[in-house]
């Protein structure tokens, strides 16, 4: 009973925290920030959803979980640098949405 | 030797915890296949120490989580209050490490911390450009520079020497009285 409570709690919240991630991905202007609503309301999204469904599996399940949620935290910063990156060096980062761009004062023009 | 047995211990978790079930067959088939994948794709080693502190260690991890859902928080909040007219900055900060290790847990974090990520790391001139999400003056990309100043000091409260972390504490007072 307890559990249930416990991991219902968990499944919601980390369903609404994934749901806020999608939002982001609709409403932010452009691709750095889109990133943002794609890591991180997915990734405590995704690590809530994992709680919730670990309380209620036994444990030999359960532990194949925290690989799981491990390898999305090692992950996820990886691949959003990576795009971000290349987003930037093609152009794909609108200059009219920073308040300030330190970076490219520094890059020569190529 | 040591580096490489711990590669095998960590391997074979890996694959148990893969399989679900901790029976003999998995956690020999485990070492079978970790050894045969440092045999295979050999590491060089890393010749350069950590200065590893376990308690502030454990205080990294719980802050990171703390972070986490700070993160969260400040983005789905920028997400439902701006929207569209969200800005951004992207900053440049001093890089505090020059082993790569740490810079490489300090890019992690930095990716779980409240709006920013990475962009460019610039090992040559030791600056690293941060994207900052929520900026929307200079003050704003003041706070995200100082921001990204102590998050680096957790990590090497937990990771670095005690000059880098001497460096920190300098870089983060001359900040602060600015």
């Amino acid at each position: 009973m307890i559990r249930d409570v416990i991991s219902s709690v968990f499944l919601l919240v980390g369903a609404l925290s994934c749901l806020l991630g999608a939002v982001g991905l609709v409403r932010l202007p452009d691709l750095p920030s889109r990133l943002q609503a794609a890591t991180k309301p997915q990734t405590l999204g995704l690590l809530l959803v994992l709680a919730g469904a670990a309380v209620r599996l036994e444990l030999e399940s359960a532990v194949t979980l925290v690989l799981v949620g491990l390898f999305q935290v090692i992950t996820a910063p990886v691949i959003a640098q990576l795009v971000g990156r290349s987003a930037y060096r093609s152009g794909a980062v609108r200059q009219d949405l920073l308040v300030v761009d330190e970076l490219a004062e520094k890059m020569p023009d190529d | 030797m040591i580096r490489r047995l711990a590669g095998v211990l960590w391997l074979t978790i890996v694959w148990v915890l893969l399989w679900g079930t901790f029976t003999p067959l998995t956690i020999v088939g485990g070492v079978v296949v970790a050894v045969l994948v440092m045999v295979v794709f050999r590491q060089p080693l890393v010749p350069e120490r950590l200065h590893i502190r376990p308690l502030h260690l454990l205080a990294l991890f719980a802050y990171l989580i703390y972070d986490l859902v700070v993160s969260a928080a400040e983005v789905s909040w920028e997400t439902l209050r701006r929207g569209p007219a969200a800005r951004g900055a992207i900053v440049e900060v001093p890089l505090l490490s020059t082993s790569d290790r740490v810079v490489t847990v300090m890019a992690n974090a930095l990716s779980l911390s409240p709006g920013t990520m990475a962009l460019q790391i610039d090992h040559d001139h030791g600056v690293w450009y941060v994207y900052a999400l929520g900026p929307r003056d200079r003050a704003g990309v003041e706070r995200a520079r100082m921001r990204t100043l102590k998050m680096q000091r957790k990590v090497l409260a937990a990771l670095g020497s005690a000059d880098e972390r001497a460096e920190a504490d300098r870089l983060i007072a001359a900040g602060e009285a600015r």
